[in-house]
C-alpha cells in the first residue's frame, strides 16, 4: 500500500480579507512539516484570482510542482478554491492547526475580519463546542481595520500604540460603523491614539471574552486568525481574562497563528487521503492501480 | 448684495453641508464637502463652497447681461468654474504631494515610488479638469475621494509583494491625506477667482477687449461679497460648533422646516443620513410634532450604499440607476453594513449579477426606513424625502411601491436639494435670530474665513 509513504498536501484558507495557504509534508505517523506558507490579502480582487496567486507562490517556495501535491484542501470560502479536492468546516481547521502550533492546546480563538469563534477541544484536536459572533461586524478585524485607516495607523502599528494608552475610552456603541463616527469625535475632542486603539480593543476584548465563556473554554487557548498578531489586543485579552473569575484558561500564540486553518485543512487532507487511499477510492490509487 | 445673506450648516457624519439663503428665503448657493475630525474646518469649507457657488452663480448671470461677454457666456462660464475646481483641487493636491515625500523622507526606495506615482497623479489632474465633460468623468465632487482613487490605482500598479507592498504604499496617502484635510488651505472664491479666470481666458484665446471686460467684471463681483447676516449650525456635530448656543438647532427641527420651506404642505418627512435613519412628523407650521430615528446600529442608512460602492468599485450614485436594471431581487441576509459588503463580494465571485443584488439591498434599506416610519407615526399626506438617499433612483422607486402598498395613495416629494434639507432649515433659524435681533454678527459668518 501506498500509505507508507510520506504525503503532500496544501491548506488553503479563504477568509473574507486574506488567502492564506500552507504547503506540507505529512509522515506516515501523521506528523506534519511546513514546507512553505504564503498569506495575502483580497482588496477587492477577485478571491479566486488571488487564491491561485498564493497557490503559486506557495508551492514555488516549496520547490513543487501542482502534480507533486496529493490533496489541496480548502476552508473557510471553499468555493473560491475551484482546484480543491475537498474542504473542511473553519472549526475542524482551526482546531487542528492551533493544535499543531501549541500541543496540548485545549481551545482556539480564532479572530477574523468578521467572525470570532471560540473553539473547545481535546487532546487530538477533537472539536468539543463552539460558539460563533453573527449578525454584527462588532468586535471583528474589519471594525478595527476600518479606524485604523482613519487614523492614518498601519495594522502593524495598531498593537503598540495601544499599549501606549494611559486613559483608553471605549467607543459607546457596538455598530462598527457607527463607532466609526465615534472615532471622529474622539478624534475632534483631542483623544490620543493610543487610547482611541485601547479603547477600541478593550470593547472587543470583551465581547470575545464573552464568547470564551459562552463556549466554556478552558485550559490552554490559542489565539489564532489575523488580529492574533495585534499585541495591543492580545494584552486587553489576557487582562480581560484574568479580571474574570468566570473564564479560567491561558492565552497564547504563536507567530504562525494567521496560517492556523490552513495548517489545520493541510493536515486534515492528509488525513482523508489516507483514508482515501486504504478504500482505493482515491484518483491517485486508482491511477497506481492501472498502470501496475 | 447690499442686502443681507444668512447661512445654514449641517455638519453630518459622512457630509458636512450649507446653504446661503437671501432675506425671501431664496437659495444663493448650496456647498457640500466630506465630514473629518476637525469639525470646524468642515464647517468652514462647506460654508466656503456655499457662498463659492452663490458667487459662481451671480458671476454667471452678470456675464449673461454684459454688453461684451454675453456672447461669450456658454463657453466662458463653464470654463471659469472648471479652472477654479482646477485651482481648489491643484492647491490641494500641492499640500498632498508635500505631506506624502515628508512621509518617505529617509526611505530612498518609498521616495523614488511615490515620486513617480504623484507625477504621474498630477498629469492626470491636469487631463481632469479640461474638456467639456470633465466634471462628470469624477466619481466625487471631494478631493479625498478623487485623489484617492488615483492614488490606489496608481499604486496597484508599482506594488511588488516582496519589495514594495501596496499597503506600504497606501500607507502614505492615509497619513497625508489627514494632515491635508485637517490644515485646510485658502480655497475661498476671493482667494482664487482671479487666477481661475486667467487661466481660462488663456486656454480661451481671449482677445483684449473680452479680457478686459472680464477683469472688470470680476472686479465688481469681488468688491461686492456676500453679507451675512448669521449663521446656525445643525447635524450630527453640532455640539462641537464653536457657535453661541442660539445658533445652533436639533437636526430634526431644521429637516421639519427645511422640507416644509420646500413643501408647504409636507406632514412626514423621511430623512436618510449617513448614520441615521429618521421619521419626523411636522405640522402645517414645519413644527415637529413627533419623531423616531434608528440607534445602536447603521444597517439601512446612506453608509450602507456607501460600504456597498466601495466593494463594487463605483461612485455612490452610480448604484441607483444600475439597480433599477435588476430583473429579480437578490435578497441579502447580512443585516449589518458591514457583512452585507462581504456578503455582496461572495455573491458577485459566485456569479450573480450586479444589478440583481443591488436591487435586493435597496428594498431592505427602505424596508428599514418604513418601519421607523410605522414607528414615528406613519405616512401622512404629503411625504417628503431628504437626504443623500433621496438622490438615489432605486431607493425612490422602492420607497413608492412601499407606501403605496401600505399606506396607499400619497403625494411623494423629493427636491434636488434633498441633501441641503437639514442645512435649509438651519438657514431659516439663521434669518429668524437675525431678526429678532439676537445674532452674534460675525460669529463663523466672515467670507474671507481660510477654508
Amino acid at each position: 500500500m501506498t500509505t507508507g509513504k510520506d504525503l503532500i498536501t496544501a491548506g488553503i484558507d479563504v477568509g473574507t480579507s486574506g488567502v492564506k495557504v500552507t504547503v506540507f509534508r505529512v509522515s506516515p505517523d501523521d506528523h506534519g512539516t511546513m514546507l512553505a506558507k504564503v498569506a495575502e490579502r483580497i482588496r477587492r480582487r477577485d478571491p479566486k484570482l488571488v487564491v491561485e496567486h498564493c497557490y503559486e507562490l506557495a508551492l514555488e517556495a516549496a520547490e513543487l510542482t501542482p502534480e507533486q501535491v496529493d490533496y489541496v484542501a480548502s476552508t473557510g470560502e471553499g468555493a473560491m478554491v475551484g482546484f480543491r479536492r475537498g474542504h473542511f468546516y473553519g472549526m475542524t481547521t482551526h482546531a487542528r492547526g492551533a493544535a499543531w502550533l501549541v500541543p496540548g492546546a485545549e481551545g482556539a480563538l480564532d479572530i477574523g475580519a468578521l467572525h470570532a469563534r471560540a473553539v473547545r477541544m481535546d487532546g487530538r484536536a477533537k472539536v468539543l463546542g463552539y460558539r460563533m459572533t453573527s449578525q454584527c461586524a462588532s468586535g471583528s478585524g474589519q471594525f478595527i481595520e476600518n479606524i485604523a485607516r482613519y487614523l492614518g495607523v498601519t495594522i502593524e502599528e495598531v498593537g503598540a500604540l495601544s499599549l501606549e494608552a494611559d486613559e483608553p475610552e471605549k467607543p459607546s456603541g457596538i455598530c462598527a460603523v457607527l463607532a466609526e463616527t465615534d472615532v471622529i469625535n474622539m478624534v475632534s475632542r483631542g483623544v490620543s491614539r493610543p487610547n482611541i486603539l485601547k479603547g477600541i480593543h478593550l470593547s472587543m476584548a470583551d465581547r470575545l471574552v464573552r464568547l470564551l465563556r459562552s463556549a466554556n473554554v478552558m485550559g490552554t487557548v490559542v489565539l489564532t486568525g489575523g488580529l492574533a498578531a495585534d499585541a495591543g489586543l492580545r494584552a486587553a485579552l489576557v487582562d480581560m481574562v484574568a479580571a474574570d473569575k468566570r473564564v479560567a484558561c491561558e492565552l497564547v500564540t504563536h507567530a504562525d497563528a494567521i496560517y492556523a486553518g490552513a495548517i489545520g485543512a493541510a493536515l486534515w487532507a492528509a488525513v482523508r487521503h489516507r483514508r482515501l487511499l486504504a478504500r482505493g477510492t482515491s484518483p491517485a490509487a486508482t491511477a497506481a492501480a492501472a498502470s501496475a | 448684495m447690499s442686502k443681507l445673506s444668512y447661512v445654514g450648516i449641517d455638519l453630518g457624519s459622512t457630509t458636512t453641508k450649507s446653504v446661503v439663503i437671501d432675506d425671501d428665503l431664496n437659495i444663493l448657493g448650496r456647498g457640500i464637502t466630506n465630514s473629518r475630525s476637525n469639525y470646524d474646518l468642515a464647517c468652514q469649507i462647506a460654508r466656503t463652497e456655499a457662498l463659492v457657488d452663490a458667487q459662481m452663480s451671480r458671476l454667471r448671470s452678470t456675464l449673461a447681461d454684459h454688453r461684451v461677454l454675453a456672447d461669450h457666456v456658454k463657453i466662458l462660464a463653464p470654463s471659469v468654474e472648471r479652472s477654479f475646481r482646477y485651482r481648489q483641487h491643484i492647491r490641494l493636491f500641492d499640500a498632498l504631494d508635500r505631506e506624502c515625500m515628508a512621509i518617505a523622507e529617509g526611505k530612498p526606495d518609498l521616495t523614488a515610488v511615490l515620486a513617480d506615482l504623484l507625477a504621474e497623479m498630477r498629469e492626470e489632474t491636469e487631463k481632469l479638469f479640461s474638456g467639456l465633460s470633465a466634471m462628470e468623468k469624477r466619481k466625487s465632487e471631494f478631493f479625498r475621494d478623487i485623489a484617492g482613487a488615483q492614488f490606489q490605482r496608481l499604486a496597484e500598479h508599482r506594488a511588488n509583494p516582496k519589495t514594495m507592498p501596496y499597503e506600504t504604499i497606501v500607507g502614505v496617502f492615509d497619513r497625508a491625506i489627514i494632515k491635508v484635510e485637517n490644515e485646510g488651505d485658502d480655497l475661498t472664491f476671493e482667494g482664487n477667482a482671479l487666477e481661475a479666470l486667467d487661466r481660462s481666458l488663456s486656454q480661451y484665446k481671449a482677445n483684449d477687449a473680452v479680457r478686459a471686460a472680464a477683469a472688470e467684471m470680476l472686479e465688481g463681483l469681488l468688491a461686492d461679497p456676500p453679507h451675512i447676516g448669521c449663521s446656525v449650525g445643525t447635524g450630527y456635530g453640532r455640539a462641537r460648533l464653536p457657535f453661541p448656543k442660539n445658533q445652533i438647532r436639533s437636526e430634526i427641527l431644521c429637516h421639519g422646516l427645511g422640507a416644509h420651506q420646500m413643501f408647504p404642505g409636507t406632514r412626514t418627512v423621511l430623512d436618510i443620513g449617513g448614520q441615521d435613519t429618521k421619521g419626523i412628523q411636522v405640522d402645517d407650521q414645519g413644527i415637529v410634532t413627533s419623531f423616531q430615528m434608528n440607534d445602536r446600529c447603521a444597517a439601512g442608512c446612506g453608509r450602507y450604499l456607501g460600504y456597498i460602492a466601495d466593494e463594487m468599485n463605483l461612485g455612490v450614485h452610480e448604484l441607483g440607476p444600475l439597480a433599477l436594471k435588476a430583473t429579480r431581487h437578490v435578497r441579502i441576509s447580512s443585516t449589518c453594513t458591514v457583512f452585507a459588503g462581504a456578503e455582496l463580494r461572495e455573491r458577485l465571485s459566485l456569479g450573480e449579477k450586479r444589478e440583481d443584488i443591488l436591487g435586493g439591498l435597496h428594498r431592505a434599506i427602505i424596508l428599514r426606513a418604513m418601519s421607523i416610519l410605522a414607528r414615528s407615526g406613519g405616512v401622512d399626506e404629503e411625504f417628503t424625502f431628504t437626504g443623500g438617499v433621496a438622490h438615489n433612483p432605486a431607493a425612490v422607486r422602492a420607497l413608492r411601491d412601499l407606501i403605496g402598498e401600505n399606506y396607499g395613495k400619497r403625494t411623494i416629494n423629493i427636491s434636488p436639494d434633498s441633501i441641503y434639507m437639514g442645512a435649509l432649515g438651519a438657514a431659516i433659524f439663521a434669518k429668524r435670530e437675525t431678526d429678532a435681533g439676537r445674532a452674534e454678527r460675525g460669529v463663523g459668518s466672515q467670507s474671507e474665513a481660510r477654508a
